[in-house]
């Protein structure tokens, strides 16, 4: 009854597992596309530097549609802390809040559960937006339509070179807070010329936030 | 800065496939790794080294295969992207088409893929 030796009994074998933890993500951002597709929605997902001003650049928009007749909601991603979904809901539109925790960045799941929470029968656009940061979200799609990257001339003139990828896999490009560019000593050309090298399919759009300038621009490039 | 948390779901995902199997140890995982996606190889080393300090893949060996990313443009042309001179040690998705430049799509070069493992299992 002696043990015939442990190796004889126990082989080494390649088991093919072929699976794909972002294409999980990307598969369930489809599934959230195709949820607002049902229901007439378009989406739109804001990401960026922090404090860039994606949120009063939604704010701004979701007052023009008002204006407009549409009906828009918005959903508010942050580490922690209800800020952003505060400002939404001050604008009267339907909101949802979703705290990351320890994660930097919105997944196509999170937003998924966040969906549940909207009355998506009487919506017509959707904004999204993401955790401040210009590397993570790249990974991790969330199901819009199209994807806005919002800078500002304050993070310097190197910020597109220094994050090339979200650039490339975004849409629309919003070069913020263009007032205060002679301030910062920046040139917003520099950011404009490289974003352009990188994607040259993307739509540009130099903006002063606070004061609405560039917002005309963004409307038509999001066909609001 | 997500390699811990993507990791960990890689690590879940290993372990159930193992068990699948009767697997008593898991020897080698084979990871294809994309260059458009933002997943540090170091940082994702380090993470499955942690990861992996008490279960059945203690002691196991993480190969990193890189998987160079694509570009299709509607000239026919199917590739690598023109090299960019500024980041000598990133890949910069450039989408103009090096043929026609015009404007490309990406088309590989995204994935995390789990591809194979190398597993101990009973012989009988
Ligand atoms: N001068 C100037 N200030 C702006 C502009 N756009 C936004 N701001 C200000 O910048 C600050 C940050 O704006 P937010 O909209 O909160 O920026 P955010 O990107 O949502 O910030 P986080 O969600 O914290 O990452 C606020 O004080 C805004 O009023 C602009 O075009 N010009
Ligand atoms: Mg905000
Ligand atoms: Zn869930
Ligand atoms: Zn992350
Ligand atoms: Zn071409």
């Amino acid at each position: 009854m002696g043990q015939a030796g442990f190796t004889s009994m126990h082989k080494v074998v390649t088991v093919e597992m072929e699976k794909d933890i972002l294409a999980e993500n990307r598969h369930l951002a489809d599934h959230n596309r195709a949820l607002l597709d049902e229901h007439g929605i378009k989406g739109f997902d804001f990401l960026g530097a922090i404090g860039s001003g994606k949120t009063l650049i939604i704010e701004k928009l979701v007052d023009r549609l008002k204006s407009k007749g549409k009906r828009a909601a918005a959903i508010a991603g942050d580490v922690s802390g209800d800020d952003d979904y505060q400002r939404f809901v001050s604008h009267g539109i339907p909101a949802a809040n979703i705290n990351t925790g320890k994660e930097c960045h919105l997944d196509a799941h999170l937003v998924d559960h966040a969906l549940d929470d909207l009355p998506l029968e009487d919506l017509d656009y959707l904004f999204i937006e993401n955790v401040g940061n210009l590397v993570c979200p790249v990974d991790f799609p969330v199901g819009s339509h199209a994807r806005v990257v919002v800078i500002s001339v304050t993070e310097g003139d190197d910020m597109v070179r220094k994050h090339p990828a979200i650039f490339a896999f975004s849409d629309v490009i919003v070069i913020n807070k263009v007032d205060l560019a002679q301030a910062m000593e920046v040139d917003p050309r520099i950011l404009e010329r490289d974003a352009k090298r990188i994607n040259p399919g993307a739509k540009i759009i130099m903006m002063d936030a606070r004061r609405g300038e560039g917002m005309d621009e963004l409307v038509s490039a999001l066909g609001l | 800065m997500h390699e811990f948390s993507v990791m960990s779901q890689m690590i879940e995902g290993i372990i159930e496939e193992s068990k699948k199997w009767n697997a008593t140890k898991v020897e080698e995982v084979i990871l294809e790794l994309g260059e458009f996606t933002m997943l540090g190889e170091e940082q994702l080393r380090f993470a499955y080294e942690v990861l992996t300090k008490d279960n059945i893949l203690k002691g196991s060996k993480l190969t990193i295969v890189p998987v160079k990313g694509a570009i299709e443009c509607d000239c026919g042309f199917k590739g690598d992207m023109s090299p960019s001179e500024d980041t000598p040690h990133r890949s910069v998705p450039i989408l103009e088409c090096p043929k026609c430049g015009n404007l490309a799509r990406i088309v590989g070069g995204r994935e995390c893929t789990v591809k194979n493992l190398r597993v101990v299992v009973p012989d009988v």
